[in-house]
């Protein structure tokens, strides 16, 4: 794979983190600090079935999925009834112990060495597959009842609840929902790196992805996927400045957030901007008609 | 008695020491409409969260439609056919007026997460019903021109009415209504009573409110509840209740206090 090529895979990778992240803290506004520990699990799976069974990428991913999905749900239930601080401690938390696990357990996830030698079964047509799917998906569940209610327990959960929202169960819906996202993203790093160890999993790529989340815009699926990938650009592009990158990264950061403190696209997504473009044309050309 | 829609039976609720609501037996008739009053800090609203499902209460018992539901949760109580609006507004900010309303029937619209994800035309078919559905009900309020703005560009008297909407698109059998009149104007408040008497026909609705504008009170009610400190005062007819010795003790404190 040429290096051009690796780079636009990492930055799909990154949007399919990003997005999952953006239906958790969203439209569902769960902080979840140990998000990373999904897309560590989404890895393994696919390192452990692809190098020991042999698994073929389309099960291996399916498979990567579902673990995602099911180890979110039995981290959900405890959890889903706390307020949000204390979603984002104890997630933090998790994402913590998984780490702690996979390097303990040598014996099955190879420790601190990790797994190596993963088939490189992915290309960008099937990244760029992928990243549409997941994109086609999210926007619909935006566009559902589920998005709606999650926005509606986000903004007001008393509220919500009194409407006849099962509160509980639509923060678990999207706690799940994200869950399987990011473990796919997982399977894509394992596929993408042929390398995967614990360290890179930690709570720093959390925190990353809920800042992208934050500066593209709460609300926006668009604001989202567009900073996921200016963001992962940037990380490329200031390679050669090396320790200085972070800095310039928050900088740029500051100045968006400091311009548009809602986030780049605020609450707005591609299709509304699109629409208020055409009404602004489509009024001037009436006023000239007019004249 | 049997054609009670809600009854509570010794309904109390303490916080720590505070005896938030004592002993509260009350049976609102099918059909009717009516208020609670009572001075600030008399339990009303802490009745009200009790009565939905908010708070559990330490004791007795509450009962709507012929069933129990002392120990059911907000959104449950919510799909027995119970709505209510909020003292201090609680509309949802992000989204538009006509979702919020939506968002009532969103809690029950039959359509899982795959029909979702995938967009499948059974979600496209609820879904475009409900806003239908949505839209009759802002359009029964007069809120149908501002469907696609946020409840936050809307003047107080109108982020009430879209409450109510909201309440109402879940199509309820009884309707809990926290000081509907607060902050709205003399005028505001005509066209409130109107609106109210008017779907109260149209929905066949039982009302259930808590005011302090007497003008709302003695206009609509049939039936008014005074709470006190928690306990239940007296009641009866708007007239029976306004000329009571001991309504106007709690409101207006002792003659021999001064």
């Amino acid at each position: 794979m040429s290096y051009t090529a690796a780079v636009i895979l990492n930055i799909l990778i990154t949007m399919v983190a990003v997005i999952s992240m953006f239906v958790l803290m969203g439209l569902t506004g769960i902080f979840s600090m140990g998000q990373a520990a999904f897309m560590c699990i989404g890895a393994y799976v696919v390192g452990i079935l692809s190098t020991r069974f042999d698994v073929p990428f389309l099960p291996a991913v399916i498979l990567a999925v579902l673990g995602g999905m099911l180890s979110a749900f039995l981290v959900g239930i405890p959890i889903m009834k706390l307020r949000v601080d204390y979603v984002a401690m104890i997630t933090l938390a998790f994402g913590e112990a998984i780490v702690a696990v996979l390097n303990t357990f040598s014996n099955i996830t190879g420790g601190a060495m990790g797994i190596n030698r993963i088939p490189r079964d992915i290309n960008l047509t099937i990244g760029i597959i992928i990243v549409a799917f997941v994109i086609y998906i999210v926007l619909h569940f935006k566009n559902s009842k589920f998005g709606r209610q999650c926005i509606a327990v986000k903004n007001d959960p008393i509220s919500a609840a009194s409407m006849g929202i099962n509160v509980t169960r639509i923060k678990m819906t999207a706690f799940v929902f994200a869950g399987g996202l990011t473990a796919l993203s997982g399977a894509m790093v394992a596929y993408a790196t042929s390398y995967i160890d614990p360290n890179s999993f930690g709570s720093t790529k959390s925190i990353e992805w809920i800042s992208i989340v934050f500066v593209g815009g709460v609300n926006s699926l668009s604001g989202s996927v567009v900073m996921a990938c200016l963001f992962s650009m940037m990380t490329e592009m200031l390679r050669a400045t090396s320790a200085l990158r972070t800095m310039i990264q928050c900088i740029i950061i500051l100045f968006i957030i400091n311009f548009t403190p809602n986030g780049l696209f605020g609450e707005y997504e591609f299709r509304d901007i699109y629409l208020w473009l055409r009404n602004r044309f489509a009024k001037s050309g009436r006023k000239e008609e007019k004249k | 008695m049997s054609n009670a829609i809600l009854s509570c039976r010794d309904v109390s609720i303490n916080f720590g020491g505070v005896k938030a609501v004592q002993n509260v037996t009350l049976d609102i008739e099918r059909g009717s409409i009516t208020s609670i009053i009572g001075p600030n800090g008399a339990g009303k609203t802490t009745f009200f969260n009790i009565v939905s499902g908010v708070y559990k209460p330490t004791s007795g018992q509450v009962i709507f439609d012929g069933k129990d539901i002392t120990n059911l949760k907000q959104h449950e109580v919510s799909r027995l056919g119970m709505a209510r609006t909020f003292q201090n507004i609680r509309l949802f900010g992000q989204l538009d007026n006509v979702r919020n309303v939506q968002s009532a029937l969103d809690a029950r619209a039959d359509y899982n997460i795959f029909d979702a994800i995938l967009g499948l035309p059974k979600k496209k078919k609820v879904d475009s019903e409900n806003l239908k559905t949505a839209m009759e009900c802002l359009a029964l309020v007069g809120l149908e021109e501002f469907a696609h703005d946020r409840p936050g560009s809307l003047p107080y008297g109108m982020q009430r009415k879209l409450e109510l909407a909201r309440a109402l698109a879940s199509r309820p059998s009884l309707l809990l209504l926290d000081e509907p009149a607060a902050g709205l104007n003399p005028v505001e408040v005509e066209e409130f009573i109107e609106l109210l008497r008017r779907v109260k026909e149209e929905r066949e609705l039982t009302i259930l409110l808590i005011e302090h504008r007497l003008k709302v009170v003695t206009t609509l009610s049939h039936q008014v509840f005074v709470l006190n400190f928690g306990e239940l005062l007296t009641q009866g007819t708007p007239e029976e209740v306004q000329s009571n010795p001991r309504v106007i003790e709690a409101y207006m404190g002792e003659d021999e206090e001064e």
